[in-house]
């Protein structure tokens, strides 16, 4: 809603500075999102007239124009065809900077000296668009600024009106506010009707049929108008707050909507048919024309504007071609109504049809300013388009409307505010801001009886009430207090904390988190090579997506991971380590919500350590996955887990992947990028990745640390490499030493596997360190053989190992 | 046989003092203190002694043995400090060489800032709750006091998955679902991930927010000044100016707007603060009666107030990010400054 300071000033007097009633209009809830100051900086627009205008030599659409500005003549080139000689036009002169930084110089156009600049009206800022430069109003002084001159110095106020505040969408309702903020008295403007001898009633009528979505409806018949062009001050109040000006009698239902908030609408009174009028609900599929060249197909909701014979207006939206002012309209049927506000809304939000009516009409209207507005707007179109009123207003309102009464007390304003205010204070405040308001003296909580005036649909409680003396005290008034309440431990949630731990460890170990959006086009699980069975295609699909990339639910993170690397490889950092911890969405039959998994994926490529004189220069692998996977394994206190190079995720290398289980429990897979995938996502590279449900980590997740008692005696370590069958598998392996189960066995590290000179062809040698230790002794030599023994006579046995 | 001991330390201490290195330094000490060595062969021919000079050759003899024992330490101390005192002199690193590198990951400044936020909230005793990003219709809207056909959905631009089911244009859900499953009093902050239909340069479709509410007897608008002000100043800095300010939201009444100072320009106006020195960054208010009807709470026993805020605002603020996509694109160069 834009407002200007010269306009609110017509209706309550007030002395703030232009940025004081910013903030002050702000702090009430009326948020300023933009001031500006029209005609700042244009004192060097000044008031000329055209002393000749001849045809350019050398260029068909301009014209040489002889300006005086009073005290000089001078030339300007000017590219308008709206102007002729004796036209007062608005003369930039040379060094002005008109909106938009631009600057006036003295230049030659094709030849011709052109000093300054002939102005349209959006050349000067006063709306967005214009046609051909503007003709000043005769009578001006001739060298003086242009916005002195047409009282254009003015302060425009865009305010972000919040949806409640439907009483604010007119200049009168803003006025409101600042007459309660200044503690003066709102002025409505004061309207004189004169009347015709012809009975309005006698030429006209309304028929309202639906009155449930059509309370009242009020017409006044205007005859014989000239339609022309609006005079100066409104076609520039409009502008002003951002409307276009169109005729006179079009720019007078607009301003008074503006001033009062009531849209009006005015018919062709003699293209409607049998010159009457009737409200009612459309037939389903019925068409209709709208002004803007629309064909709209109805249904039965729509509440429509009819003649005697069909449709002329879609109610409070917009009018209908069939029936619109033009320049050939003689009479005028001008209409003002209260429709019901989701009728209203239904309509327009169904037809994607959203005006500065509609707009108003759906948050709620004033149906007490119906008949005001009527008679203002009539007696201006009879003083701007020489209009005669027809005898009396045509006002069909069967049932009135009941004010709304509402009981509010000090005690509980006080209660919710933390503040102090007594009855009286109450109604202060709320007269201000006119509101009846009754004190009920038997009661002895300060109560007070409120008659809520149709222009405040919002205030519906006692709660809504106490928000507006909050707003009218000024929430800066309101003490700062802290709560009293009682203490009760809330711990985090384990599944939060986990999360945030998981979080905190991969940073630790080197990986970046990222954030995608949890959206995606379901088309890349293609590029992954998922089955056409895999449920993972069973998306939740988003109905009204922004585009198609973004129109499912993630079921994968594994995608926009890919997706991520690839573009940072494109950026050319090479070394990656990624990932990223958050939930998947999949579509589970008969639950009324999609599950939400949380899932972790991270992504390893490049070098293992950064570059530098001093670093390892090699490329990371699957094992330093795996490493990292076993870390996080071992800090979630999650054991018996296995290792299984089977399982079904085709987007790894079949040979360098594995699946992790605990048990029958899938909970995640590892393992080298399928090259096809890599090529798919344009990766150019190798990369390793890990997939984990972080969901059943943190189920699986238990236990806190045991203490174990350190022993004070020396441990003794015991190297051996074996050669066994190259199939072998490391697991295999731990499985036969963890069999053999040696008391005072501290540990085994497998050290080192290796296969090439000196082993022969088949076999690999792997190379094991057992540290044996007892809690309260020396071992000594001859047990520690003994127990060595074992391990050794096990491999041998189980897994024809040989001892190197 | 004394001449003889007198001469072995003589010749003895001669090479103690000549020795280069504490290899030789062995080989002497072998030569006159081992068992095959010099002394020890002296010592071999006491026997053929008096009884009465044995005693006192023997006294002798002992008295040479510690005396070179000494003189060789001392010699080996020497040498061990010489030696020392030469690699000292050798040893020398380019000590502006870089270190070697450790590899570092890093959180993503959203899960930095929410963090943040918990942290502070819990420090004033708030518990942490959590809901579905997908979630009804009547968690979204209807329970929040915002019913369909309420001009208050244009707000919000919604995703809708059906007709009853929306991605969550907000963390306020958690809200009812809270109430719902717990009777006051309750003190709850609920960070998320929330979408609206919108996609410009400072719209992203999924963003954060972190939701707080507050129920128990006799909770004022005061109190909901207390709490976000006391937040403001330890997240923002003590002497960052608050100012509360009428809004509308359709689940609080009365509803405030919470701006703080810019924190650009220190409050003299910049193109962040649109010249107006101020910065919003938190939308809350006294919990609607209407929301507590839809969980039961009585709203003439319970009082409370709710407050949300966008967590990518807060961290645009805190680390100067001037563009909003920037925290979904993932750039390793950026995600690389937090």
């Amino acid at each position: 809603m834009k407002v200007t300071l010269n306009w609110l000033k017509e209706y309550v007097d007030f002395d703030l500075s232009a940025d004081e009633l910013s903030h002050r209009l702000t702090m009430a809830g009326l948020e300023v999102d933009v001031m500006e100051r029209l005609g700042e900086g244009l004192d060097s627009v000044i008031v000329a007239r055209l002393a000749d205008v001849q045809p350019h030599p050398d260029a068909d659409r301009l014209t040489v124009c002889k300006v005086e500005t009073g005290s000089v003549t001078q030339q300007v080139i000017c590219g308008a065809k709206n102007h002729k000689t004796g036209d007062l036009v608005a003369l930039a002169q040379v060094g002005t900077v008109l909106p938009g930084n631009f600057k006036i110089k003295k230049s030659k156009i094709r030849g011709q000296e052109s000093c300054g600049m002939l102005c349209s009206v959006s050349e000067l800022g006063l709306a967005d668009e214009s046609e051909g430069i503007l003709i000043l109003p005769p009578g001006l002084l001739l060298g003086q600024p242009v916005f002195n001159e047409l009282g254009l110095k003015d302060i425009m106020y865009e305010i972000g009106l919040t949806p409640n505040r439907a009483d604010c969408l007119s200049v009168v309702g803003v006025a409101r506010e600042v007459s309660a903020m200044v503690d003066a008295s709102l002025r409505l403007p004061e309207i004189v009707v004169t009347e015709n001898d012809n009975l309005a009633s006698e030429k006209t009528s309304v028929v309202i049929e639906d009155a449930d979505l059509c309370p009242r409806y009020a017409a006044r018949l205007i005859e014989n108008v000239k339609i022309g062009p609006s005079p100066e001050w409104l076609a520039r109040r409009l502008e002003a707050v951002g409307m276009r000006s169109i005729n006179n009698v079009v720019d007078v239902t607009n301003f008074v909507m503006m001033e009062l908030g009531q849209p009006l609408h005015a018919f062709d009174f003699n293209l409607l048919r049998e010159g009457r009028i009737v409200v009612r609900r459309a037939q389903d599929g019925e068409q209709f024309t709208t002004l803007d060249d629309q064909v709209r197909t109805l249904i039965g909701s729509d509440l429509m504007i009819c003649d005697g014979v069909g449709p002329v207006a879609l109610a409070g939206v917009m009018g209908g071609q069939n029936s619109e002012v033009s320049p050939e309209t003689t009479n005028i049927l001008l209409e003002s109504a209260y429709f019901n506000p989701t009728a209203i809304r239904r309509t327009s939000k169904r037809l994607g049809l959203h005006t500065e009516s509609s707009h108003r009409f759906e948050r709620g209207t004033d149906v007490d300013m119906v008949p005001m507005a009527l008679d203002r707007a009539a007696a201006l179109i009879a003083d701007l388009a020489s209009g005669t009123i027809a005898h009396g207003v045509v006002d069909v309102y069967p049932v009135d409307l009941i004010r709304r009464a509402i009981t509010i007390t000090a005690s509980h304003t006080s209660q919710v505010l933390g503040l102090e205010i007594d009855a009286d204070g109450i109604c202060n405040r709320l007269n201000a801001i006119g509101l009846k308001c009754d004190l009920i003296v038997d009661q002895h909580d300060g109560a007070v009886n409120v008659e809520i005036p149709h222009f405040r649909p919002d205030l519906e409680r006692e709660i809504d009430l106490i928000e507006e003396v909050a707003r009218l005290i000024g929430y800066d008034q309101i003490p700062v207090t802290m709560p009293v309440s009682s203490l009760n431990c809330q711990p985090l949630p384990v599944h939060l904390s986990l999360a945030s731990q998981v979080r905190d460890q991969m940073a630790q170990m080197g990986y970046a988190e990222i954030i995608n959006y949890s959206f995606f086009n379901a088309d890349c699980l293609k590029k992954l090579g998922l089955d056409e069975t895999d449920p993972r295609w069973q998306c939740v699909q988003v109905l009204n997506p922004l585009t198609e990339e973004q129109g499912s639910m993630r079921t994968t993170l594994v995608p926009s991971l890919l997706e991520t690397a690839a573009r940072n490889l494109a950026y050319r950092s090479e070394d990656l380590a990624l990932f990223e911890l958050r939930p998947v969405f999949q579509s589970v039959d008969g639950t009324d919500l999609p599950h939400e998994n949380l899932r972790m994926v991270a992504f390893l490529c490049g070098k293992r350590e950064p570059l530098g004189w001093a670093q390892s220069s090699e490329n990371s692998d699957f094992f330093d996955m795996k490493g990292v996977v076993e870390q996080l394994l071992t800090d979630l206190r999650i054991t018996n887990v296995n290792w299984k190079s089977g399982h079904d995720e085709h987007f790894y290398h079949p040979g360098k992947s594995c699946a992790l289980y605990q048990g029958e429990r899938l909970l995640g897979t590892l393992g080298e990028l399928h090259p096809e995938v890599s090529h798919n996502f344009d990766l150019g590279q190798s990369a390793i990745l890990c997939d984990l449900d972080v969901e059943a980590l943190i189920e699986l997740s238990g236990g806190t640390v045991k203490f174990q008692p350190l022993s004070r005696y020396p441990d003794v370590q015991r190297d051996s490499a074996f050669l066994v069958d190259a199939e072998i598998s490391a697991q295999q392996v731990f499985a036969v030493l963890g069999q053999v189960r040696l008391k005072n066995l501290e540990s085994i590290e497998l050290f080192d596997v290796y296969c090439g000179e000196g082993v022969p062809a088949g076999k690999k040698s792997l190379a094991i360190r057992a540290c044996y230790r007892a809690p309260d002794r020396t071992l000594t030599d001859e047990l520690i053989q003994n127990l060595h023994g074992k391990l050794i006579k096990a491999m041998e046995k189980q897994l024809g190992a040989e001892l190197r | 046989m004394k001449d003889k001991l007198k001469e072995i330390e003589e010749a003895a201490l001669l090479s103690a003092t000549e020795v280069v290195t504490e290899t030789e330094l062995q080989q002497v000490r072998a030569r006159y203190l081992g068992r095959k060595g010099e002394i020890t062969a002296v010592m071999k021919g006491m026997g053929q002694l008096s009884p009465e000079e044995r005693p006192l050759v023997g006294v002798l003899a002992n008295e040479v043995k510690d005396r070179l024992e000494a003189a060789f330490s001392e010699r080996q101390e020497a040498l061990r400090q010489e030696i020392m005192q030469q690699n000292l002199a050798n040893e020398k690193l380019d000590v502006t060489l870089p270190g070697r590198k450790q590899r570092r990951g890093y959180k993503h400044p959203i899960t930095l800032v929410t963090e943040e936020i918990v942290t502070i909230f819990a420090s004033l005793g708030f518990g942490v709750a959590e809901g579905p990003e997908i979630e009804k219709d009547f968690y979204n809207f209807e329970a929040l006091n915002i019913p369909k056909d309420h001009p208050a959905r244009d707000m919000q631009d919604t995703f809708y998955i059906s007709e009853e089911v929306v991605l969550r244009t907000h963390t306020s859900p958690v809200q009812i679902r809270t109430m719902l499953e717990h009777a006051p009093p309750v003190r709850v902050i609920a960070p998320g991930t929330v979408y609206r239909r919108d996609s410009d340069i400072t719209h992203s479709p999924m963003f954060h927010q972190v939701e707080g509410f507050l129920v128990d007897r006799k909770v004022t608008f005061g109190d909901l000044k207390g709490i976000l002000t006391t937040f403001i100043n330890e997240f923002f800095g003590e002497s960052v100016d608050v100012r509360f300010r009428p809004s509308f939201f359709p689940f609080t009444e009365p509803s405030a707007e919470v701006d703080i100072q810019c924190v650009i320009c220190g409050g003299s106006g910049c193109r962040v603060c649109g010249q107006s020195g101020w910065l919003e960054i938190l939308g809350s208010g006294m919990i609607d009666p209407e929301v507590f009807k839809s969980v039961n709470y009585d709203p003439e026993v319970y009082s409370g107030f709710a407050f949300g805020m966008g967590i990518e605002r807060i961290a645009m603020l805190k680390y100067g990010v001037n563009d909003l996509r920037l925290f979904f694109e993932n750039d390793l160069r950026f995600l690389k400054q937090f």
